[in-house]
């Protein structure tokens, strides 16, 4: 069985695999970049937080 | 409005202006996305020859339009920073690097996902797709580039020039499908490509969420770069120790 008969219960059929497949990668480089994002501004916070505190 | 762009240039004053922005784009960005999905997956109807396999396109064709327009804008922002030593507009060019790349590599990826059922082929060296991967080097080019340097001044120039220059492929990905006869088809905007009123609408309304994704993504990541850059002055001491983690 391939990948493609495997997934075609899903909507979209014979396409199902395919589409699905485009739309999931797209979405986990979106959420990637957000998170990724998110975290580096809140390690730059936490190390000048701490230069600071030294500095202080 | 002049004088509010020129106040941009103050570092300070960009970080507050990224930080109020922010929940304006993502909000946007959320809504648009929901109903584009729901009309790109849903309310479109199936394509009389490519069945529901053509969906591909309501993700393929924002993004290959985006990574084109954050490349004319990293090169435009690092061309201000040269020329009239805007520190500001290398950051916005810095930025934009990555989430350019990512916007490529969907492009590249929802292409070749939609070549294997349609063309047969995941990958062809077609000139369109050629030229698109080109784009993606150029972006790790300027990304290495940028990151070789200690000095943000001296990383930004030499980077911008590099941006500069590549705009040349810009033309080449948007007229390849004119110019060479390869396997891609031509535009499905503007000229008929794409028929269906309810197609448009999907389209138009994923490409303005992805609009909103990438001031979202410049403004959380232009924060981050300016507290790096400016560590030293007073305003981002006082900013830091505020913030509550």
């Amino acid at each position: 069985m391939t990948m493609v008969e495997y997934f075609s219960f899903l909507p979209y059929g014979k396409y199902a695999f395919y589409v699905w497949l485009a739309y999931g990668i797209s979405a986990l480089t979106v959420i990637t970049l957000f998170i990724n994002a998110k975290r580096n501004h809140k390690r730059a916070i936490l190390s000048l937080k701490n230069k600071f505190s030294i500095n202080q | 409005m002049w004088k509010w762009i020129q106040r941009q240039a103050s570092p300070k004053v960009f970080y507050g202006t990224c930080s109020r922005l922010i929940p304006w784009f993502f909000w946007p960005f959320i809504s648009l996305l929901l109903v584009g999905l729901y009309w790109s997956l849903v309310v479109s109807p199936a394509d009389y020859q490519q069945g529901d396999g053509y969906r591909i396109i309501f993700i393929h064709v924002p993004s290959a339009i985006l990574s084109m327009m954050i490349y004319a804008i990293m090169a435009i922002a690092g061309g201000i920073g040269l020329i009239w030593q805007i520190k500001m507009a290398e950051v916005v060019a810095k930025v934009s690097a990555p989430i350019g790349a990512a916007f490529t590599i969907i492009a590249l990826t929802s292409g070749a996902v939609w070549g294997k059922p349609m063309w047969g082929a995941w990958w062809v060296w077609d000139a369109r797709l050629t030229s698109e991967l080109i784009l993606l080097f150029l972006y790790l080019a300027y990304m290495s580039l940028n990151s070789a340097f200690d000095n943000p001044r001296t990383a930004a120039k030499s980077s911008s020039i590099l941006a500069i220059v590549g705009l040349i492929n810009l033309p080449i990905i948007h007229y390849s499908v004119k110019w060479w006869n390869t396997l891609h088809q031509g535009y499905s905007v503007g000229t008929g490509g794409l028929k269906d009123p309810d197609m448009q609408i999907a389209l138009a309304i994923m490409f303005l969420a992805s609009i909103f994704l990438y001031a979202l993504l410049v403004s959380i990541k232009a924060r981050t770069e300016v507290l790096i850059r400016e560590q030293n002055s007073r305003w981002v001491k006082e900013e830091v120790s505020g913030v509550v983690l």
